[in-house]
């Protein structure tokens, strides 16, 4: 079987892991979350001041 | 003779160059990096959801500690299925039916849990070598099979990965050759 050919299990082994921790990790860090658009929150309502005027 | 058609998996070479190296790095290009903007294109969108939709299925049973392996494990998830998937194409070489990609990965990761465990909560971990509800009678034999079983892990779950994708990718060239 060619896969148990031992010559390059070093160099597949470090590119591997290359890839995977230098590649695609820093790309998944790279996205931000939007939060789920949700409805207006008319739960609080603000309290009404006078302006001072002098 | 039937053996000749284990050489699709054998590594290809051309003119020199190891070609594992570009099909590692390729898969890499379909999962573009989003820009500074709050929402980016189409394509971006659907990849944040399908990761956030990966992250949650992982992280939901896990307390707030667990949550740390959220980076590693979705990028691992990311890798394995592009790298997959891609190679279902025709005439396109899958690192993932080289043992030597997965036991490069199962290896450290694997040791990696092993010594979280042991290294945060020592005797926990070795309490799960014993399952709940053991007759008395059992208990040492179930030990040695337990370790023996955690031990054999790492190889267990990388040959698991070769060969699956070596069975599939050779059930399809037996199926085109019919």
């Amino acid at each position: 079987m060619p896969q148990l050919n031992p010559n390059p299990w070093f160099s597949t082994m470090l590119l591997t892991w290359f890839t995977f921790s230098l590649l695609i990790q820093p790309k998944l860090l790279s996205f931000t979350l939007t939060n789920n658009p949700a409805n207006k929150i008319t739960t609080t309502k603000p309290t009404p001041w006078t302006w001072p005027w002098t | 003779m039937n053996l000749s058609f284990f050489d699709q998996f054998s590594s290809p070479c051309l003119l020199g160059i190891p070609l594992i190296l570009p099909s590692l790095l390729l898969p890499a290009l379909l999962l573009p990096s989003p820009g500074n903007r709050w929402i980016n294109n189409r394509l971006s969108t659907i990849q944040l959801w399908f990761t956030h939709l990966i992250t949650k299925q992982l992280m939901t049973p896990l307390n707030k500690a667990g949550h740390k392996w959220a980076l590693l494990l979705t990028s691992l998830i990311l890798m394995l299925l592009s790298i997959n998937l891609l190679g279902l194409l025709p005439y396109t070489f899958t690192p993932t039916t080289q043992l030597s990609m997965n036991m490069a990965l199962a290896l450290p990761l694997w040791l990696a849990t092993l010594l979280t465990g042991l290294r945060n909560q020592p005797s926990a971990s070795l309490g799960h070598l014993l399952p709940e509800g053991t007759p008395t009678p059992l208990i040492p034999a179930l030990i040695m099979i337990e370790t023996t079983s955690l031990l054999i892990r790492p190889l267990a779950l990388g040959v698991r990965l070769t060969a699956n994708l070596t069975a599939g990718h050779l059930l399809i060239q037996l199926i085109s050759t019919a």
